[in-house]
């Protein structure tokens, strides 16, 4: 299939700005054992498209707007009842999830649901301008964030315990980290979907984990790792003519794999 | 007074009854107190509640200040030390990183650590003798090491308070022998007002001024040792748990 280059240029940026703010924010997600924060935003946003169909409003803005509210009762929720964020993220699932298929069934006629659908699979052959700036706009607010509170997030992703001790206030830094989450996973939605998007996320930090024992080294790697896994799944995609989310995916596992195999910490004897 | 408890009961969250019951104690400054009973006591709970952790109805004040109210402030200069804490292997923190962070809070918001902060890192890491691990994973340090790395982080931090919790798990006799000579020194060199939970009666330092006894929540002795580890109350307390 020959696309426009104006398309491929867009689709170009937007998955290497979307991979850099997702390998970004998965630093936290893995280190903090987040990992069902992808899959819990990306059902909320689901169910936010749903609503948008039924009640004739715009799917990706109420995608937004879900995805984004969910990320912000999330800690409050999890603080006060004493909860990991993981066992609150699993009621969440299920009651985005529950809300998606009721929003559906009250949804009139039966493209919408092709649409609520385009949530969750993605569509960036569809990525618009706005979409980009929206992008660009994230990375550099999450950039001016890290850089000012590196210290406090530093410390956090520690042991929250441990930072609190030294004598930083960690909720409000917290609550920052799972909103943050929150609106990069909506931004990003239209790239890849919710459900691949775990997999820019999670995969680029893994696969710098394998190499390094330093925090501030796998925080520089992750988004590089991301944006390689990215360009090289755009690419894969238009050579084999497969879907570009999924392409990307593969090629961020496939990183991951071969970290897996050349990691010094799984040599014996070294001492990484 | 340094530390002031008025009738404290200490609540964990969805929890009817207290943990800690009525306690009340004044600790000056300057004074070294060991805490100690069986399990379950309270002794953790107590540190935590002295450090503003945990919400507790009565009077909590450190520093003349509510320690429930300016918890984040009072903790810049207290020293708390976890209970038997451990990193997994894979942990991606480096030994300087965490004798580092005990400056974080000092430092303040929106402010980097300058050659002060570092220098005040080392120099913790060199008494604690860990400065050879500066540059190792966490993670990949024996229980003995990591407990003194944690002593580091908190000297960094020139605490003007001292929460020890068992400080002495994970660590074999030379190496208790070693820290427990090393917290004395600290404390008197720098003047510090100590609090720490023990298990063992023979880790009680020669410089402790009292021994606080507790039992199921409450305060059931306050003394000094050689009154306090030879007393009926002490024997029993733990001969019935």
């Amino acid at each position: 299939m020959i696309l426009p280059p104006g398309i491929v240029m867009n689709t170009i940026i937007g998955a290497s700005l979307a991979a850099v703010v997702c390998s970004m924010i998965g630093v936290f997600i893995v280190r903090m054992n987040l990992s069902s924060m992808g899959f819990c935003m990306s059902h909320a946003a689901f169910a936010g498209a749903a609503l948008g169909l039924a009640i004739s409003r715009d799917p990706f803005a109420l995608a937004l707007g879900m995805a984004t509210a969910v990320a912000l009762i999330l800690g409050p929720v999890a603080d006060k009842a004493r909860l990991q964020a993981d066992v609150v993220l699993g009621t969440m699932f299920s009651l985005t999830m529950a809300l998606a298929l009721l929003f559906l069934s009250i949804a009139p006629g039966s493209v919408v649901s092709s649409t609520a659908l385009s949530v969750l699979w993605g569509s960036v052959l569809g990525i618009t301008t706005t979409d980009l700036i929206r992008l660009l706009v994230l990375m550099l607010t999450l950039l001016v964030v890290i850089f000012l509170f590196y210290k406090e997030f530093f410390a956090i992703m520690l042991d929250r315990k441990l930072a609190e001790e030294s004598g930083i206030n960690t909720k409000p830094f917290y609550y920052a980290i799972l909103f943050l989450c929150g609106v990069t996973v909506s931004v990003s939605l239209k790239l890849i979907g919710g459900l691949l998007i775990f997999a820019l996320m999670v995969n680029p930090v893994s696969s710098a984990y394998q190499f390094s024992h330093d925090m501030r080294w796998i925080m520089l790697i992750s988004p590089i790792i991301g944006l390689a896994s990215s360009i090289s799944g755009i690419a894969a995609s238009l050579y084999l003519d497969i879907p570009v989310g999924s392409s990307i995916a593969i090629m961020s596992v496939a990183v991951f794999l071969i970290s897996v195999a050349l990691s010094p910490k799984r040599k014996r004897g070294q001492k990484c | 007074m340094l530390i002031r408890l008025e009738n404290v009961h200490t609540f964990y969250d969805g929890e009817k009854n207290s943990t800690l019951k009525g306690i009340t104690l004044s600790i000056g400054a300057g004074e070294m107190v060991c805490v100690m009973g069986p399990n379950g006591a309270g002794k953790t709970t107590l540190l935590e509640t002295i450090n503003g952790i945990l919400p507790a109805t009565g009077r909590v004040e450190v520093f003349g200040r509510d320690a429930r109210r300016h918890g984040p402030e009072i903790r810049k200069d207290i020293g708390y030390m976890l209970q038997a804490k451990t990193f997994p292997e894979d942990t991606p923190y480096l030994v300087r990183d965490v004798v580092l962070m005990g400056r974080f809070g000092k430092i303040g918001m929106l402010r980097r650590p300058g050659r002060e902060d570092w220098n005040a890192a080392r120099d913790a890491a060199r008494f604690m003798e860990v400065d050879h691990l500066w540059d190792r994973p966490i993670g990949k340090l024996s229980g003995g090491q990591t407990q003194r790395v944690l002593l580091a982080r908190l000297l960094a931090k020139n605490p003007r308070i001292l929460l020890l919790d068992e400080p002495y798990s994970n660590l074999d006799c030379r190496a208790v022998e070693d820290v427990s000579r090393k917290i004395c020194i600290l404390h008197e060199r720098n003047k510090l007002t100590t609090v720490m939970v023990i298990h063992d009666t023979a880790h009680v330092p020669a410089i402790c001024d009292r021994i606080l006894l507790l039992k199921d929540g409450r305060l059931i002795g306050d003394a000094h040792p050689d009154e306090m580890l030879s007393s009926r109350t002490f024997r029993d307390a733990f001969a019935e748990a």
